[in-house]
């Protein structure tokens, strides 16, 4: 019996930032039961995740799709989509350098969709967006080869983290000496995620978009019919 | 990098278990950090103590156990832990990393009174 005021060791085993990830799962089962394929898009600054995006939709052509912006403060991305003619909503975290899950439903509200692809154009950062789930159903990250080919070694907790990598930017390769293979091996030592070699430079033909958006729709389809 | 979030969750955790045990003080809180969470102990307790010093955790004793990744040795089969090194210690070969290790982040234990 311990008596009053007496000191006592409690064993908890309890998970921290846990509320965010409850309102992950109830985002989760939001796009379960609207059958939506929800995309988190990450990765670095000018990593091309917009440009992806805009390429991606366009060839998704058949499918409805939808993106959900986030951005510390501008509008400048989903302006664009809007031009461009995907739905979109912007999320401005105010200076965070990441989306977490309690701000995706709002966006996910605005935009309003039912069967469909919907992309979550996360903050531009290799770090942080790797420790928020947002009850996404696919984490897929854009990887640019200026940003150099030693990057999965350097940034594992996010290497680690997606299911998917782009290699943005490959019409750069000679021009940065990025080597492929350094990059591959860095990236097999912490992820089997496919990898999808994309250019869109402008006014040349564009690379890999098909391979990208293939693979997004063999998840969509393989998503439960609600 | 996301400290402050960090301390405010363990403060709010603390007080709802404070309040279930009736303890009047909580003298010690060990926390389980996974490599790969991308938590820094320091800047924890940092934040720790300037933000608990009002609540029942004020002059806490936080500890941190530090959990690293662990990897496989492709070549022969090796597990070790992450160290720097992607290099199998015992065969040389290339390992990888085992999925899901290093990301806990969770308080194991407290003491209080």
């Amino acid at each position: 019996m311990i008596r009053k005021g007496e000191k006592m060791e409690v064993i908890l085993m309890k998970e921290l930032l846990g509320a965010n990830d409850e309102l992950a799962a109830k985002n989760r089962d939001y796009f379960k039961r609207r059958h939506i394929l929800a995309v988190n898009l990450m990765g670095s600054p000018g990593s091309g995740k917009t440009t992806l995006i805009s390429a991606v939709a366009k060839e998704l052509g058949g499918l409805r799709t939808g993106v959900i912006e986030g951005d510390i403060a501008s509008s400048i991305d989903a302006e664009r989509m809007e031009r461009e003619g995907i739905r979109s909503s912007q999320i401005n975290t105010c200076g965070e350098c990441h989306l977490d899950a309690n701000v995706i439903r709002q966006g996910a509200d605005r935009i309003d969709l039912k069967d469909a692809v919907v992309f979550i154009e996360n903050v531009g950062n290799l770090i942080c967006p790797a420790e928020f789930d947002l009850g996404e159903s696919v984490r897929l990250l854009a990887a640019s080869v200026p940003e150099g080919d030693d990057k999965p070694l350097k940034y594992v907790p996010m290497f680690s983290y997606v299911d998917a990598v782009a290699l943005t930017k490959c019409d750069l390769t000679e021009a940065v000496g990025f080597e492929k293979q350094k990059f591959l091996k860095g990236l097999r030592a912490v992820s089997q995620a496919p990898v999808f070699e994309v250019s869109l430079k402008k006014g040349c033909p564009a690379r890999g978009v098909k391979a990208v958006a293939g693979w997004l729709k063999k998840k969509y389809e393989a998503l439960e019919k609600v | 990098m996301h400290e402050l979030p960090v301390v405010l969750d363990i403060l709010r955790v603390m007080e709802e278990e404070a309040g279930k045990r009736n303890f009047r003080k909580i003298t010690r809180i060990d926390l389980v950090i996974g490599e790969l969470s991308s938590i820094v102990g320091e800047c924890v307790q940092m934040y720790f103590d300037v933000a608990s010093k009002d609540s029942v955790c004020a002059g806490a004793k936080l500890t941190f156990d530090y959990r690293p990744a662990m990897l496989r040795c492709r070549k022969c089969g090796r597990e070790f832990p992450h160290q720097k090194s992607f290099t199998c210690p015992a065969c040389g070969g290339d390992a990888v990393l085992i999925k899901g290790t290093g990301r806990e982040f969770y308080i194991r234990s407290f003491e209080g009174r």
